[in-house]
């Protein structure tokens, strides 16, 4: 991995956190927090792991990608549209009545997106449904799950781990975009989840821990978890809620919170960089 | 002559015609194999077995994933684990986005659930399903039906729910009856006076019945709504035209499925007294099924009185 594919790959990150923040202040409706947490991953994602074709949103043999928590998905819907997907004009319409991009990811309605989502904890069971198609039908596709920490305390999420394991998944990768906050607080304030890979480890899960805004970290994990065979992949990736803007970073008002035009210009600033 | 067959190994002989001719086809069950008598097909389909174990949830939007590649998954279980339990998932994972699963509930009704008790016995399934939009509904009447509606829904596309039942079912038709998706039909006519719509493996009762009241003077038309759901809606309100009177006969909560259904049409279209057999919005117990059946009022004698009473009121309102 070069020096410079890491720069591209922050520069791209920071281009969508950039449209995050125009998005979610245009659309008058949002998640910026959790959008922001996830960002670093997604960009490395969108920009050098996932084998997908702009001009074939359905190829059979692409990678797929649920983001399960889907309440993060301007951060997506702006990767989809600077890979090429649907115009980047579309962003503001976000939830708007008419747009493709609804309130959380909808695979009927916006292309690019692999599985509907939003509803917290369903999508590593459609995403062990994808990988279990992909062997049975011989495809060499890899299926990545980005799942928020909160949304581990949903049962069905431990139905689909436990399962993933029996059935020798491969070629499934599940990443928990830890930044310790839910929607009602600080997650050991609401319902404790810690110690969290742990549980995975006794799940019989491939298991790394990373920070989720290091390059080389994100890089080095996903690519050791393509590399297992024979079970499932978790990567924790420690996070910061809000991260890119100094006065959203940590602050969980941010979980669903419209920036003003005065905060929208001071996180654009913030943010800097070509806006590509 | 066989008078019982079960809808279970039914459904598994259906599976493993269209297993044979297209690899689309598979099965998910939620640690149901056993209880779908799908052990024939675990065994000459293996890789297309996928046993989640006792996840109900999971088995769902599994199932979701492996439809949205292109596969077709058949989901067996209880019909109150699939249908309450994973409802969400039937719901936003699969019907919404009009993913191509089938969902096959067992234990439908009191005559499915008998001895198991209230948690086995599931009379919310259909009011369920036929509320989320985008699903196909079917009640089968017996075995050989069961066969051709798994056929049926497995042609049409998107999401689809068989009720199947204990697998000690009567049968009620001879293996050259037909089964049209959608369509409704005329099993006795009798005569005008009023029309009894009914479904699934009830259907014996409601025969007899019939033939008692024509004893007694009083000539109905008895109609098999299998499909619940795309309702056929002109022809049940060509029949109220004709009787001005109905009945429903469901093992089934009065509330939500097929007697809301056809009061649903009657309203809307031509109202006519409408009095529905079913279980009363009441927990049942364990029992054996036709007692079981009785004792909740969905016996013969219930289905004429029934039948009765509507054409007291059919009777006022000609005055």
């Amino acid at each position: 991995m070069t020096k410079n594919t890491i720069t591209y790959l922050k520069e791209m990150a920071c281009n969508l956190r950039k449209d995050v923040m125009t998005t979610v202040h245009l659309a008058g409706d949002g998640h910026p927090g959790p959008a922001m947490s996830v960002a670093d991953i997604i960009a490395v994602l969108y920009f050098n792991f996932l084998r997908v074709d702009p001009e074939n949103p359905r190829w059979q043999e692409r990678d797929r990608f649920i983001l399960s928590k889907g309440h993060s998905c301007p951060t997506v819907y702006a990767a989809l549209a600077r890979r090429g997907f649907f115009s980047p004009d579309l962003l503001p319409g976000l939830r708007k009545l008419g747009s493709i991009l609804q309130g959380h990811p909808d695979m009927k309605k916006t292309p690019g997106i692999d599985m509907t989502t939003g509803s917290l904890g369903n999508g590593l069971s459609t995403g062990l449904g994808m990988a279990a198609a992909g062997r049975y039908l011989g495809l060499d596709y890899t299926t990545y799950v980005v799942m928020g920490d909160g949304e581990l305390q949903e049962g069905i999420i431990w139905e689909a781990a436990m399962a993933a394991v029996h059935l020798k998944t491969n070629k499934l990768i599940a990443i928990i975009d830890n930044n310790n906050f839910q929607s009602g607080g600080v997650i050991d304030c609401v319902s404790g989840l810690n110690p969290i890979l742990p549980k995975w480890e006794a799940f019989g899960w491939h298991c790394q821990e990373i920070d989720g805004h290091d390059y080389e970290q994100i890089i080095s994990a996903l690519q050791k978890a393509k590399a297992e065979i024979g079970r499932p992949s978790v990567i924790l990736a420690h996070t910061v809620k809000g991260k890119g803007v100094s006065f959203m970073e940590g602050d969980n008002s941010w979980h669903k919170r419209v920036p003003t035009e005065a905060e929208l210009k001071q996180a654009l600033a913030e943010l800097g960089g070509e806006v590509g | 002559m066989k008078t019982v067959a079960s809808t279970r190994e039914a459904f598994t002989a259906a599976m493993m015609e269209l297993a044979k001719e297209d690899p689309a086809f598979v099965l998910v069950c939620a640690d149901s194999v056993k209880a779908l008598r799908a052990t024939p097909f675990q065994d000459a389909y293996p890789e297309r077995l996928f046993d989640v174990g006792i996840a109900e949830q999971n088995s769902v939007a599994f199932a979701a994933g492996l439809a949205s590649c292109g596969l077709v998954p058949f989901v067996g279980t209880y019909a109150g684990f699939l249908t309450m339990r994973a409802c969400e998932q039937m719901r936003t994972f699969v019907a919404y986005p009009g993913l191509n699963v089938k969902f096959v509930g067992i234990n439908g009704g009191l005559f499915g659930g008998e001895r198991e008790g209230v948690t086995h016995q599931f009379f919310e399934d259909l009011g369920i399903v036929r509320s989320i939009p985008g699903f196909t509904v079917v009640v089968p009447a017996d075995a050989s039906q069961v066969v051709k509606a798994t056929k049926a829904i497995a042609a049409c596309k998107g999401p689809a729910y068989l009720r199947l039942g204990s697998g000690r079912e009567h049968v009620v038709f001879d293996d050259k009856m037909t089964f049209e998706l959608g369509k409704a039909r005329i099993l006795k006519e009798y005569g005008k006076d009023t029309a009894i719509f009914t479904n699934g493996f009830i259907i014996p009762r409601v025969l007899k019945a019939a033939e008692i009241l024509k004893d007694q003077g009083i000539n109905v038309t008895v109609v098999e709504v299998h499909t619940l759901k795309p309702l056929d809606t002109d022809f049940i309100i060509d029949i109220l035209k004709q009787t001005g009177a109905a009945i429903s006969v469901e093992d089934h909560n009065i509330i939500g499925g097929l007697g809301s259904a056809i009061a649903e049409v009657s309203t809307e279209n031509f109202p006519a007294p409408l009095a529905r057999v079913g279980l009363k919005d009441i927990y049942p117990i364990s029992g054996e099924a036709e007692a079981l059946l009785d004792f909740f009022e969905m016996g013969v004698g219930n289905i004429i009185d029934a039948v009765k009473k509507v054409m007291e009121q059919k009777k006022k309102l000609s005055r």
